[in-house]
């Protein structure tokens, strides 16, 4: 009876040593990943909020053909299945007083079987009714709503669902970059700017700086390739070569995902703190990983809106883009499925 | 007290072993270089050694490789950034452009660094007027040794945002920019890279943008503001022109088909202002600023050896030939400044200077 007490407590004492290494080694598992942690809980996981008011329909004069936008929950893509994820990256400065717009939308239709992307960039200057009322530029929409009200606008104008959506600010992309070692790019075309805005670099956000990124084939940090990806006034597409020069660098960033792996996230997460949100999981964005580095580059079509999808014309003193939606619908639901 | 020490000592495994967990797990991050693990060039040597003196930029600094070695010229990066090296034909000196944040100026700097003078002031003192700097980038030597080309973001007009280069020429001695020699496309980049001929021609990269897309045409411009000859096509996308030392080919970078993400280096024949199908000496690259050997045996260039983007020089023999030999690494390690065309003199050799 004594001998199996002794050893009773002889295994429980070997319980607890064990327990207590696994403990240990968990909480330096969790000390190492906490910054990824604190950013899941931060940054990731939002909800995208689809019960805004509905835009009155002929509102704008250009406004879209109604397509069944989705003002309800609308099941998410299941796993392994294509799925459309809304990018947004804006500046969040306090320019705004504190309100931003987007600077660059753009629509990903990742497809995880067949590793093909199509990327479609929203022009900025986009006249469309906006999901919380009135008509706008499209990149107000995050103005008056945030993510959600992006995401609601452009599934209401261009008859599409988004499972996801990402957003980054502009310090958020630059840390990203420099992160994963800065990024290389094959500059298409001399980039010149006399009115670049300082926001980032100077102290006063109203003040301008040049540009001037040389062509050619070199390895930027993330400040170089925000300004590639930023500069509009010395291109004669205007935002519509901003769009392409964000597509390249997005395919660039691919490039270096390659490198990556769930050690880097802490790191990453770090970067990436404020200057990120999405409705992903942290799960979610992990396993986007590996699809972001296998996906091919002849596998990745790109769509820009540029003439004549897109006219130049003017709303309420404004210079804007005009929508042809008869051509804009066909485009995108090639590639995105129409609800 | 024996168990107190047992116990205590269980608890220091245990802490040691949780921070084994948390080392091993970071271990298995990527290494992804960055400018800290780069090597300056003066810290290696060549796996190759090349005729002549080649200059090259890194990290605002210009080396010098001659004879196996480089040379750090040790130029101060206070101001900004040394690039674009280019050396001045029977002459130990080279004319270099130091970049600030508005501004661009050329130099002309002895063979081992010394600053002999300030060629152009293109800083404004109005600090709320950013647009009154100008840029002055890619400046060649002719073969007289004092005719200076080079692109130059004049004329531009503040007024309607445009800033694109324009090819210009001026003297070492007399005014720098003299002579505007071409018409660039307006709000597209302009005109860069220009490289004079044998003829008095100048060889150039002209940027155009047509249906919703950038692309860079080589052109020859034959009299200034002339309409210029374009050799290559839109679809070709090539720029970066380098001409042979005996002016029968053109290596250059093509971009056309590659979906923005990589480059073609392409050699083609040149004769009577038209090129040949070109030899695509290098696909599926990064690829950038070829270079002639001054004796015509060979090409370098800047190309990635890894994932990690850092451009090193590559050598590819008997690029005029009809079987070249192999691209050859010719450094490692380095980060060299892929938008500063290296300069390729035929001397070999460059005496030591006091400073």
């Amino acid at each position: 009876m004594r001998r199996h007490h002794v050893r009773r407590n002889r295994f429980l004492l070997g319980f607890v040593i064990a327990l207590g290494f696994v403990l240990s080694g968990a909480i330096g598992t969790v000390a190492y990943f906490m910054p990824a942690i604190v950013t899941a809980f931060q940054d990731t996981g939002h909800t995208i909020i689809r019960d805004l008011p509905t835009p009155t329909p002929g509102a704008s004069a250009s406004a879209a053909p109604r397509a069944s936008a989705s003002a309800v929950p609308t099941a998410e893509a299941a796993p392994g299945q294509p799925f459309t994820v809304l990018l947004l990256g804006s500046d969040n400065d306090a320019k705004f007083g504190g309100t931003v717009l987007t600077q660059s939308m753009i629509l990903a239709r990742v497809n995880p079987k067949t590793r093909q992307v199509v990327m479609e960039s929203i022009p900025r200057d986009l006249w469309v009714p906006l999901s919380s009322g009135g008509s706008a530029k499209i990149d107000a929409a995050y103005l008056h709503g945030g993510a959600s009200a992006s995401v609601a606008t452009v599934e209401e104008n261009f008859g599409i669902h988004i499972d996801h959506y990402a957003w980054i600010g502009l310090l958020g992309l630059v840390n990203l970059i420099n992160q994963v070692g800065g990024v290389d790019v094959v500059a298409t075309n001399p980039v010149m700017d006399d009115f670049y805005p300082a926001d980032l670099s100077g102290k006063d956000p109203y003040a301008y700086e040049r540009v001037a990124v040389l062509p050619g084939p070199q390895h930027m940090t993330g400040m170089q390739a925000l300004m590639y990806v930023r500069s509009r006034h010395g291109d004669l597409r205007s935002d519509f070569g901003r769009s392409q020069r964000q597509q390249q660098v997005l395919l660039a960033l691919r490039a270096k995902a390659k490198l990556l792996g769930i050690a880097d996230l802490p790191d990453i997460a770090t970067a990436m703190a404020n200057d990120f949100s999405t409705d992903m999981s942290i799960s979610e964005i992990a396993s986007l990983l590996p699809i972001a580095s296998s996906v091919q580059l002849q596998n990745v079509k790109q769509v820009i809106l540029a003439s004549p999808y897109t006219v130049p014309g003017e709303k309420i003193n404004e210079s804007v883009l005009l929508p042809n939606w008869n051509l804009i619908l066909p485009e995108t639901h090639q590639y995105f499925p129409a609800v | 007290m024996r168990r107190a020490v047992s116990v205590i000592v269980l608890l220091a495994l245990m802490a040691g072993f949780g921070f084994g967990v948390n080392r091993l797990i970071a271990s298995r991050k990527h290494k992804i270089p960055t400018e800290a693990t780069v090597f300056i060039p003066s810290a290696t040597r060549p796996k190759i050694v090349l005729p002549g003196t080649l200059y090259l930029a890194q990290n605002g600094d210009i080396y010098r490789l001659s004879n196996g070695y480089f040379t750090d010229l040790h130029l101060s990066t206070k101001s900004g950034s040394w690039m674009q090296p280019a050396y001045i034909p029977n002459s130990q000196n080279i004319v270099a452009v130091l970049r600030a944040a508005e501004y661009s100026n050329l130099y002309l700097l002895s063979g081992s660094g010394a600053i002999l003078r300030q060629l152009s002031n293109n800083s404004n003192p109005h600090i709320d007027k950013v647009y009154l700097n100008n840029w002055m980038f890619y400046p060649h030597i002719g073969a007289d040794g004092t005719t200076v080309y080079f692109s130059y973001d004049e004329p531009k007009n503040s007024t309607t945002l445009a800033v694109d280069f324009s090819v210009w020429s001026g003297t070492l001695s007399g005014k720098l920019a003299n002579k505007l020699l071409t018409n660039s496309n307006p709000f597209t980049g302009g005109d860069v890279d220009p490289t004079p001929l044998a003829n008095g021609s100048v060889l150039y990269s002209k940027f155009a943008i047509a249906n919703g897309n950038a692309y860079s045409e080589i052109a020859i411009q034959v009299k200034p503001l002339a309409k210029p000859i374009v050799l290559t096509t839109p679809a070709q996308d090539c720029g970066q022109p380098a001409p042979s030392p005996d002016g029968t080919r053109v290596a250059m970078i093509c971009i056309g088909g590659t979906g923005l993400q990589s480059t073609r280096l392409e050699v083609a024949t040149m004769s009577n202002g038209k090129l040949g199908t070109p030899t695509t000496l290098v696909n599926n690259c990064l690829c950038a600023d070829p270079v002639w050997a001054p004796d015509g045996s060979g090409l370098v260039y800047y190309n990635t050896a890894d994932v990690t983007g850092h451009f090193e020089l590559w050598w590819i023999k008997g690029a005029l030939t009809v079987a070249p030999s192999p691209p050859l690494l010719v450094t490692t390690n380095l980060d060299f400044d892929a938008s500063s065309p290296p300069s390729w003199s035929p001397l070999s050799s460059v005496p030591v200077m006091s400073r």
